[in-house]
């Protein structure tokens, strides 16, 4: 990797844990009765409710990728949020907002979050990566790289491209 | 006299030829018995010492330094140790005779007859003949031995030489590399650097020693000298920071090994630094600061991992209190590194929100513990500043960033002063004095905003703990602003409820009247007094949230006297709701309601028992007795058809918890006169003595839920009794005439055909049972008789009862047996024997089977807080004695039924106990698991594959998993996909295996199967269930 840090001191936001509110709200909707947690779990567990993939499920994936410049994970510099990854039958759309808009390592960012999503969404899923629109000086390249197959293919065929990627998915810097 | 020279002459020769160890055990006697002496024996070697044969003289060496390392001391006069020591010196010159001269030196060394005299010759010896780079290890090893011992006896002596010691010391040294001598040559080292004068070799010997900087060392595995990279790293810093004038020397070879090295060489070279500062001195330290911040600042702020990033703080402080040490005075004369560095990292704050800030604050806090008056004008250089950043109102939404700096800050400020208050408590004034009243008032102001109450809380909860600091009337004032939170009715106020009530809990600790007369009313009056309807999760939600705080914040003795008040108050009138109140036709919410309080309680308790509080025994008098007042009131006044809620069971039990939590810790005397009363009411009807409370029992009490004529609300009731039987003491005797009659009746109570749903009342009459026989088998032998002859032909062994009534027995059995089991009773081994005999029994055998798991598996009955009583190793006994059997009984295919038994039995056993109590059988057993696997038991499979789980933890020998991978692979994926494998407990354990599998298989065995595997986990990455899926993505990321 060149020695060019596009952004020595991003803004780091502190990421938020499924609320305990929301979850303990969640409970009280589904029994009267306190601390059932054990049982209704694994009650709900044998049950045949159907638990759809959802944004937050698809979030809790690429949260913790690691930004290839930094310590951090992509959900504490706000590259990734829930609210920006879209879910329509088969077709998965994710898209990020890159610390700075002349980010060269934007084209890897979005390539870990492909990677990581191919290696863990059920086939049938289309993926979409973009950035955000207006985030970035040269978006429409980066978006056309991230999105065709072939380009994506010869990228994975690059060993050290493809180590610098799992480098990012583990978060060893 | 010739005679026994003529002996010594003939052993010697004998030695010679055979070099037999008898020879030289003889030699010894004869000295040690004085009838020869050592120069006797030299004489006797004569001719060999002085032989033209090379082997002859060196053997010649050896027998004497042999002898010579055998003798008794005090054999060996000043005159033969002048002589011998003058032998040897003369001996080193013989290429022939060096190793074993050495190896006769270091003994001779030793002995309290070589004086310091010789120690001259035998180190000019040394120097001038022998040659180290041709020698090996183990002969230089004797060498530094030698001068070890010489240096330790004759230090002195060593000391007049001085230079003509050192430097040919030094040359001796030069390229030594093998880590047992270093560790010697360091300690020499050491003590040449301090103890003598080597104003001419300072170069020298910063070069013997820095040239071994950083160690990089790695023992060998299975080494047998057991010498770690850190022992010879100590013995090495111990020669680096043995003087001061290694300083300007030093310090650049450390900035280079910092800046270039691996993240251990940088923590070893940080490490150093910080223990060679305070020698090499505060003026070479002041005049090196800049260059040192410098590069100790890249560790800090662009850290390589966090730990190093945690060496180089430590190392900053060490600076810092090296430079600073000397200078103790007032705050106005920090200048140099410490204001350098305090504006630098100041000026990064300028932006709070960003990712350098983070180190920046690190850094201060870290010079918060350093010396008093850097923390002091670090302190008055940060907080105001930040203080003046919040304030400004462009910096809006950075608020909660700042906040955190500042909360960082605190928590330093607590910190240093704890350790300053170990050291001396001359500095109890708190740096952060001067500036509370500026930060509490951000502080409280900025509750108010959500988004920066998380931080403010923080900002608190640290200044709270800071001792001195807040006044009386300020933690008041903080309580109510916390209070506020907590009535507040909204998620992001939900959000802040656990840091907030953490404050309180602290707050409590040092004044706990805020928190009784501000925060317990307040929590209480919003807790509802009739239970939220069904459909209002809301209200519901917001009910459990106020009584976990309560559980949370009511632990302190005055503040759950208070609870426990309050909650069984508001108990009593929710479960007997008086005429005035509308009758409510739903009665599960109200039902569920009061179980949350119930749970509440038993909960506080139960934190309360962790802690230790002694003031859990007293409510023994009014907690308990006021449950058996309502429950007892609430069975009694039940009809048929209309019930009170406390006489559902859910309810009955977490009462029973609460119960059997207080008499654990309640005396063996109360025990006893208690256990009389609740005796004598169970049995006799007699109730008045241990339901004192709010509910007025009908005069003609009825209360018999022993009798086979009981109700089903009565006989509920026997869980409450048996949760205060099973803690007793064990010298406690049960208050009934006859125990043998007691336990049977109450064994047949417990299996009667009763059509209600009685399970939980018949688990807790075997409880009961139980733990009165594992603590008072003496006293049963006719009914332990009885079970194994009367009982178990009658109702388990005999095909003509019902099936589910055997199933019955069989569980009360299982329950008998333990109870035997966990004291080694004599006839534990019948009870457990005999299920064998109904393997082949299609009915009952997978009930049977099972309860081996069920009969060795630990359980809340028969622990230690009960007072049961359990011998040692008694789940050793029993499978050592078992599982044998079980292993041959699951191989042999003669009869199908049993062999699935066994086989049952086996999986049961092995998923009840540690695994160290098996692994060492798992290559027979791993075929049968795999086989166990088939059956069509969900719940079985699951154990099974948590006990591969099991045993691919820790560093169990993986070959044998190895040889069955490829089968192993292929039960997984069959039973993780979701057509084929409906339970999903199966499945996530499936998958869980195959995640584990890459890790402890090698690779090459693995490769066949990768592609497979990667298909087929991808279906899993469909499973309708979310937690199949994560485990599935973990999965298939670890192939």
């Amino acid at each position: 990797m060149s020695g060019t840090v596009f952004n020595p001191n991003p803004t780091v936001f502190r990421s938020s844990s499924s609320s305990a509110s929301s979850r303990k709200l969640l409970a009280a909707k589904k029994s009267l009765w306190i601390n059932e947690s054990q049982p209704s779990f694994d009650q709900s567990m044998e049950d045949d409710e159907e638990e759809a993939i959802d944004q937050d499920e698809i979030f809790d994936l690429i949260r913790n990728i690691y930004d290839p410049e930094h310590p951090n994970t992509l959900e504490e510099l706000h590259v990734v949020s829930a609210p920006q990854i879209d879910i329509r039958e088969n077709r998965v759309k994710v898209e990020f907002t890159p610390t700075v808009p002349h980010c060269g390592m934007s084209t890897l960012i979005g390539l870990s979050i492909r990677v990581r999503l191919i290696r863990s969404l059920p086939t049938r899923f289309k993926l979409d990566i973009v950035v955000k629109p207006g985030s970035h000086q040269s978006e429409h390249a980066v978006n056309k790289q991230l999105n065709d197959k072939e380009r994506v293919a010869a990228a994975l065929e690059n060993p050290t491209l493809v180590k610098t990627v799992e480098d990012c998915l583990t978060g060893r810097a | 006299m010739s005679s026994t020279s003529d002996s010594t002459e003939r052993l010697v020769r004998t030695w010679m030829a055979s070099e037999r160890d008898e020879e030289i055990t003889e030699i010894v006697s004869e000295i040690s018995n004085g009838s020869t002496s050592l120069l006797n024996v030299v004489k006797a070697l004569g001719e060999y010492l002085t032989s033209e044969e090379e082997t002859s003289r060196t053997k010649g060496v050896e027998l004497l330094s042999v002898v010579l390392g055998r003798c008794p001391p005090e054999r060996l006069n000043r005159q033969a140790a002048r002589v011998l020591t003058s032998f040897y010196c003369s001996k080193l010159e013989d290429s022939e005779t060096v190793v074993p001269a050495l190896k006769g030196l270091v003994n001779l060394t030793k002995l309290p007859s070589s004086t310091s005299e010789d120690a001259p010759n035998i180190m000019n010896a040394i120097f001038k003949h022998v040659k180290m780079k041709g020698l090996v290890q183990s002969v230089r090893f004797h060498v530094f031995t030698i001068i070890d011992t010489l240096m330790a006896r004759h230090r002195q002596v060593l000391r007049d030489m001085n230079d003509d010691f050192i430097g040919r010391y030094i040359a001796l040294v030069d390229g030594e590399k093998d880590p047992r001598n270093l560790l010697v040559a360091f300690a020499i080292d050491r003590v040449i650097i301090i103890e003598f004068d080597t104003a001419n070799f300072v170069e020298s010997l910063f070069n013997i020693t820095f040239c071994y900087f950083p160690i990089t060392f790695r023992p060998p595995p299975n080494d047998p000298y057991g010498i770690t990279t850190d022992d010879l790293r100590q013995a090495l810093r111990k020669c680096l920071n043995a003087t001061p004038v290694f300083g300007p020397l030093a310090i650049p070879v450390f900035l280079e090994k910092l800046a270039a090295g691996s993240p251990t060489t940088k923590r070893d070279t940080l490490e150093s630094m910080s223990i060679c500062f305070p020698v090499y001195g505060s003026a070479l330290a002041r005049s090196q600061a800049r260059k040192i911040w410098n590069s100790l600042k890249l560790e800090i702020f662009q850290p390589t991992d966090p730990i190093t990033e945690q060496f180089a703080l430590r190392t900053t402080q060490d600076l810092v209190k090296t430079i600073y040490d000397s200078v103790d005075g007032t705050d106005s004369d920090i200048e140099g590194l410490a204001r350098d560095a305090c504006e630098e990292c100041i000026t990064i704050l300028r932006e709070p929100e960003k990712s350098q800030a983070k180190p920046a604050i690190k850094v201060l806090c870290a010079f918060m513990s350093t010396t008093p008056s850097v923390s002091r004008f670090t302190v008055a250089q940060t907080a105001p500043y930040l203080v003046q950043l919040y304030i400004q109102p462009d910096n809006l939404a950075a608020r909660p960033s700042i906040l955190l700096l500042l909360s960082d800050l605190i928590a330093a400020a607590r910190d240093s002063m704890n350790v300053s208050k170990s050291n001396d408590s001359s500095s109890s004034e708190t740096p952060l004095g001067p500036y509370k009243d500026e930060i509490l008032g951000i502080v409280s102001s900025a509750l108010k905003v959500p988004s920066s109450r998380d931080p403010a809380l923080a900002c608190l909860l640290g200044m709270v703990s800071i001792d001195n600091l807040l006044s009386d009337e300020e933690l008041g004032f903080i309580v109510h602003n916390v209070n506020e939170i907590l009535s507040e009715e909204s998620e992001e106020a939900e959000e802040a409820s656990a840091p907030a009530l953490q404050l309180l809990v602290t707050i409590s600790q040092r004044s706990a009247h805020y928190v009784k007369e501000q925060t317990l009313p307040l929590l209480f009056s919003m807790l509802p007094d009739d239970a939220p309807t069904r459909d209002a999760a809301l209200d519901r939600a917001k009910a459990w949230r106020i009584l976990s705080a309560l559980n949370t914040l009511c632990r302190p003795v005055e503040l759950f006297e208070t609870l426990v008040i309050r909650l069984i108050t508001k108990l009593d009138l929710l479960c007997v709701p008086s005429e005035s109140t509308p009758p409510q036709i739903d009665h599960e919410p109200r039902a569920a309601y009061a179980h949350s309080i119930l749970t509440t309680l038993h909960q506080t308790l139960l934190a309360k028992v962790d802690d230790g509080h002694g003031d859990v025994a007293k409510y023994i008098e009014n907690l308990v007795s006021r449950l058996f007042n309502l429950f007892i009131y609430s069975a009694l006044m039940s009809k048929e058809d209309v019930s009170l809620i406390a006489t559902d069971s859910r309810l009955i039990t977490v009462a029973g918890q609460i119960i059997g939590t207080i008499m654990q810790n309640t005396a063996a005397q109360r025990q006893e006169s208690y256990i009389q009363a609740l005796f004598s009411a169970y049995l006799n009807g007699q109730v008045s003595l241990i339901t004192e409370g709010y509910h007025k029992l009908p005069p003609t009490s009825n209360f018999a839920p022993l009798n086979d004529s009981a109700s089903a609300q009565q006989r509920n009731l026997v869980i409450l009794l048996a949760s205060a039987v099973i803690p007793l003491h064990k010298e406690i005797p049960i208050p009934v005439t006859d125990l043998n009659v007691f336990l049977g009746s109450l064994l047949t109570w417990s299996i009667a055909d009763i059509t209600a749903n009685a399970d939980i009342q018949r688990e807790s009459a075997w409880e009961m049972i139980s733990a009165i026989l594992n603590k008072r088998s003496a006293d049963v032998s006719s009914f332990i008789e009885s079970m194994l002859h009367e009982f178990w032909p009658k109702h388990i062994a005999n095909r003509s009862e019902p099936v589910d009534r055997r199933n019955r027995a069989t569980q009360a059995w299982v329950w008998i047996s333990k109870a035997l089991l966990v004291c080694n009773h004599a006839q534990a081994s019948q009870f457990t024997d005999i299920i064998f005999s109904v393997f082949d029994d299609g009915n009952i055998n997978w009930t049977a089977a099972k309860s081996f798991g069920n009969i060795v598996r630990t359980d809340t009955v028969l622990t230690k807080q009960n007072h049961a009583s359990i011998k040692i190793l008694y789940a050793q006994r029993f499978v050592g004695r078992i599982f044998p059997r079980m292993i041959d009984g699951a191989k042999n295919a003669s009869e199908l039924e049993k062999q699935q038994s066994y086989l049952v039995g086996l999986t049961s056993l092995i998923s009840s106990i540690p695994k160290a109590l098996y692994v060492h059988e798992m290559p027979t057993l791993i075929p049968l698991l795999v086989r166990g696997l088939d059956l069509p038991d969900y719940n079985i499979r699951s154990q099974v594959i948590d006990t591969f789980l099991a045993v691919a933890e820790g560093d169990s020998p993986s070959e044998i998993i190895t040889d069955h991978a490829p089968s192993l692979i292929t039960t997984m994926l069959k039973n993780c996909s979701v057509d084929k494998m409906p339970s999903t407990k199966v499945r996530i354990s499936a998958l869980r295996y195959l995640g584990v599998l890459p890790s402890i298989v090698r690779y090459d065995v693995l490769h066949p199967y990768k592609a497979t595997v990667i298909k087929q986990l991808a279906v899993s990455l469909d499973d309708p269930k979310r937690a199949v899926r994560k485990e599935a993505v973990d999965a298939r990321t670890k192939w």
